[in-house]
């Protein structure tokens, strides 16, 4: 197997398990996703609801795509758009002095003393998925994905 | 001479052919695939897409945030807060907080003498709302079912006998992450505090009041509070990082009467 292949694999493997365990941690407390969105003051009240109760579901879907390599392109680019909103959402709260937790794996809005600390970790960490994302969009065909089978080349 | 020319140039002319039939047939193959990978693809978006949404509306039926809760007899702030003191006392403390909070826990036995005193001689009035974010940190939803405790002790009787039961829930705080008190426990507490046994039980044990405390927290949420303790005077946040310096802003609010 070439490096680029492997890297592929892991890339899915990593980002779209992350987007698993993220979505599922969620899924039980979609009042507390609404407002862990809430918390960031930077949606519209009209469309929090919304976005709460279905991020953990998109979320397991881009996740589910990813691991499974359906659709590997369409599904790492949202998830590379995704990380891009949580960046700049984590960002904003930082830059605007909110002491919110990030909500990232569920809770949110919790004692959050030392969020200020763990904003740059939660950035981090974001980047180096987007890095995998990007890589996954650039180049989508990895092997024992859904996608050779489906739509071999 | 010249029919073997002609002969290199009909190969060569057959040969041109076959080629540009090979090309014509490989640029059909590549439409084909083509075709087929944006038939397949978007069948598998069209079923995620449904997916997702069943799902989210499934999720987001869950969630019973601003549904209609009868709020407990005698709450005040629009029916949202737990009022001990006065409603005429000129320090009016609103505090948002979850009993599984442990620095809600701290928040509270470091004023206590203080918010004590101060409801004693009439000056203040603390305005309690209780949350439940923290459900997830106890395996038996114990902020839930603690704020509904709390509200039963209030509706059937009254602001003090809720004010000391109030207190011993924090004075039994359970560990973050612990199954918290049982409904028998909570019983007990509010009988401790006063309560007549008969008139609170069945409340405790029927969650009368969880759809109440789900849309406390819900207020509490769209009115900016991310956090708890928050505590707030005379309607001003407290700006804080820590618990003592919570306490001593509240101190001074109650010498002041700021």
């Amino acid at each position: 197997m070439q490096w680029s292949s492997a890297l592929g694999v892991l890339a899915r493997l990593v980002v779209g398990g992350v987007w698993i365990v993220a979505g599922a941690l969620k899924l039980p407390d979609p009042a507390g996703n609404v407002r862990a969105v809430r918390a960031y003051r930077l949606l519209p009240e009209t469309v929090v609801p919304t976005v709460g109760h279905a991020l953990p579901v998109l979320e397991i879907l881009v996740g589910v795509c990813l691991v499974c390599g359906l659709l590997t392109r369409v599904a790492a680019l949202v998830s590379a758009v995704l990380l891009v909103a949580f960046i700049v959402g984590i960002a904003a709260a930082w830059a605007r002095g909110l002491q919110i937790e990030c909500g990232c794996f569920g809770g949110g809005g919790g004692p959050s003393a030392n969020a200020t600390a763990a904003y740059p970790w939660d950035i981090a960490r974001d980047v180096g998925l987007l890095a995998l994302s990007g890589w996954l969009v650039w180049r989508p065909r990895t092997p024992v994905a859904a996608d050779n089978v489906l739509l071999p080349a | 001479m010249s029919r073997k020319k002609s002969t290199a140039t009909r190969r060569e002319e057959s040969r041109v052919a076959a080629e540009r039939a090979a090309a014509i047939r490989a640029e059909q193959e590549r439409r084909e695939r083509r075709r087929r990978a944006l038939v397949v693809g978007a069948v598998v978006i069209a079923v995620l897409v449904i997916v997702g949404v069943i799902a989210t509306v499934v999720s987001s039926q869950k969630d019973t945030s601003g549904q209609s809760g009868a709020a407990p007899a005698g709450a005040v702030a629009n029916g949202y807060a737990v009022p001990a003191g006065p409603a005429t006392a000129k320090t009016t403390i609103t505090v948002y907080e979850d009993f599984m909070c442990p620095f809600c826990g701290q928040f509270e036995a470091a004023t206590r003498s203080t918010v004590q005193k101060g409801i004693a001689d009439g000056s203040v009035q603390m305005q309690y709302h209780v949350l439940n974010f923290l459900d997830g940190s106890s395996t038996s939803e114990y902020s839930t079912r603690s704020a509904n405790a709390l509200a039963v002790v209030l509706d059937t009787s009254g602001p003090e006998v809720a004010k000391k039961f109030h207190d011993l829930l924090f004075e039994n705080q359970p560990e973050e992450g612990s199954a918290g008190l049982s409904d028998g426990k909570l019983l007990d507490l509010a009988v401790q505090a006063g309560a007549p046994r008969a008139k609170v039980s069945q409340g405790i044990s029927d969650r009368r009041f969880d759809q109440w405390v789900d849309n406390v927290t819900d207020r509490a949420s769209k009115d900016g509070v991310t956090g708890t303790p928050t505590v707030l005077i005379n309607g001003k946040k407290l700006e804080s990082t820590s618990v003592a310096d919570l306490a001593a802003q509240v101190d001074k609010a109650v010498a002041t009467g700021g």
